[in-house]
């Protein structure tokens, strides 16, 4: 019986396996026919290949693809360092004391709801259009999840776990340090990944209004130029780092809580 | 009954003393002139009926509330979670789901700064004695319900409380896994010496676990008696006796 059902559950995944690898084979497929019919509008595989090639031959804006890339993920993961650092402190902070909450909490629920890209022409006429001013606008987009994660985090620990620690007459610092924080800390891991999926977004955002550099300048490139390949290239590096990211997070995650998983 | 209490003269020095214990939420007066003692190593049983108040009376023994006035005495000392060794196993399931087994066995030793081979030697024994060794490592996720349960009980013995108070902690047991946990507790409280206030609204329990038995009355509660259970451990739960009593509280929380 029990050999039974794990041949069953091979043959099962199996099964998924097949299943999914098809279905990117029949979207590859369906873009081949669309494209054929519409080489205006979809480049031909070929020219794609053709493209990505000279990407690295005739580098654009004299440098290559991979410096491009380069380029966005530096500002990215600037700006998202600190905006994990600081944001898990000030998350951490206004979660833990009904002062600073009262204090910073009001002012914090007046800037989230403005969506980071809307800070691009301020930030652009204070900092100019260096990368100081991209890194910033990436630091707000990313900072926000961070802190409203771990705030709910540290504020709803479940009454339970802190009347143990109370029970056994530990400390303010021991109940911050044994209970709210590994309690916590599955929802700040939800934070980050949203921090990073928003990062990335925003940094293309950025790129695509100034900048020499990086991916999302490549798709603008394309996009003026009538470079349909261009812009399907860089879109396809945008997809592949952002699932790059949000995989190395995963991984993170399990080494970090090994008990969630 | 009371000549069964007069026959063995308990003479146990007194741990806990409850003086005058009053609580009231505003107006409402949950826990009205409480009055008694526990003897070190006692298995005191609190039953009543449901909504008496009895986790608030729980609540005041651990301080997680403050009792609107009377006192609660350890040692003679009033009952502080700093000062004093007190633990708590709740109705909930409270297993930290981010610590191993042996981690949350030890949690509480590690709060109370006891010194790192004694914390090891403790954890060591209670998972010989609960039978947990084979899942130190685990993590609650893991784990039965009921073996998260075991965990948060071995946890609690681990302190090697001054009070240790348990409140309804196989409420959601299947009567299977209920009888082999009560034996479970009987077991590490005669093994260790510990000192154990034990609420539940099940009679049969109460009357299988307790050397005395308290009965509070409706809200606000009192003690309206206290019963002793002259039978040796382990018991027997079809035992006249047994029966007689369990008959006798089960009348005397009725008759309000």
């Amino acid at each position: 019986m029990f050999t039974a059902n794990k041949k069953k559950s091979i043959l099962y995944r199996l099964l998924m396996m097949v299943l999914s690898v098809s279905s990117v084979i029949l979207l590859l497929a369906a873009y081949r026919a669309v494209a054929l019919a519409n080489p205006l509008l979809l480049p031909s595989f070929d020219q794609i290949g053709e493209r990505f090639v000279k990407l690295f031959t005739t580098p654009i804006k004299g440098v290559p693809l991979t410096a491009h890339v380069i380029a966005s993920l530096r500002r990215v993961l600037i700006a998202m360092g600190f905006a994990w650092v600081l944001g898990i402190l000030f998350g951490f902070s206004i979660g833990w004391s009904r002062t600073l909450n009262a204090i910073f909490g009001t002012i914090f629920e007046l800037f989230r709801p403005i969506p980071p890209i809307a800070w691009i022409p301020i930030v652009i006429m204070w900092f100019g259009v260096g990368e100081f001013p991209k890194e910033l606008i990436v630091f707000i987009g990313s900072v926000i999840p961070v802190v409203v994660n771990t705030r709910s985090g540290v504020m709803y620990v479940e009454k339970q776990y802190t009347d143990v620690a109370r029970a056994f007459g530990a400390s303010r610092f021991q109940m911050l340090k044994e209970v709210v924080l590994p309690s916590a800390i599955p929802s700040i891991f939800a934070g980050l990944r949203t921090s990073v999926s928003t990062g990335w977004t925003v940094v293309l955002a950025a790129e695509m209004l100034a900048a020499d550099r990086g991916v999302g300048a490549l798709v603008m490139r394309g996009w003026m130029g009538n470079d349909m390949a261009l812009v399907l290239i860089s879109i396809s590096v945008i997809a592949i780092i952002g699932a790059i990211l949000s995989f190395t997070l995963i991984k993170l995650e399990k080494v970090v809580c090994p008990w969630m998983h | 009954m009371e000549n069964i209490a007069e026959k063995n003269i308990d003479t146990r020095p007194i741990k806990v003393e409850v003086k005058n214990l009053t609580k009231s939420f505003g107006d409402l007066l949950v826990l009205d002139n409480l009055n008694f003692n526990i003897r070190q190593n006692e298995f005191v049983c609190v039953v009543g009926p449901t909504g008496c108040g009895k986790t608030t009376f729980l609540n005041c023994l651990t301080r997680i509330l403050e009792p609107t006035s009377g006192d609660l005495l350890i040692n003679g000392e009033s009952a502080d979670p700093k000062k004093h060794n007190l633990s708590f196993v709740f109705q909930e399931p409270s297993i930290f789901p981010w610590a191993t087994v042996e981690k949350n066995i030890a949690c509480g030793l590690e709060v109370k700064r006891v010194p790192k081979d004694e914390i090891e030697r403790r954890v060591d024994r209670i998972l010989d004695l609960m039978g947990l060794r084979d899942v130190r490592k685990a993590y609650p996720k893991d784990l039965s319900v009921s073996t998260a349960q075991r965990v948060i009980i071995g946890r609690s013995f681990a302190m090697q409380p001054d009070l240790l108070l348990m409140d309804e902690p196989y409420g959601q047991m299947d009567i299977k896994m209920r009888y082999y946990l009560e034996d479970e507790v009987i077991r590490l409280w005669k093994e260790l010496g510990s000192t154990v206030v034990f609420i539940t609204h099940n009679i049969e329990e109460a009357v299988y676990l307790a050397e005395r038995v308290l009965i509070l009355s409706n809200k606000p509660a009192g003690i309206k008696e206290e019963v002793i259970i002259d039978l040796p451990h382990p018991r027997d739960i079809t035992d006249p006796k047994f029966i007689e009593y369990r008959n006798y509280i089960t009348d005397q929380i009725k008759w309000w």
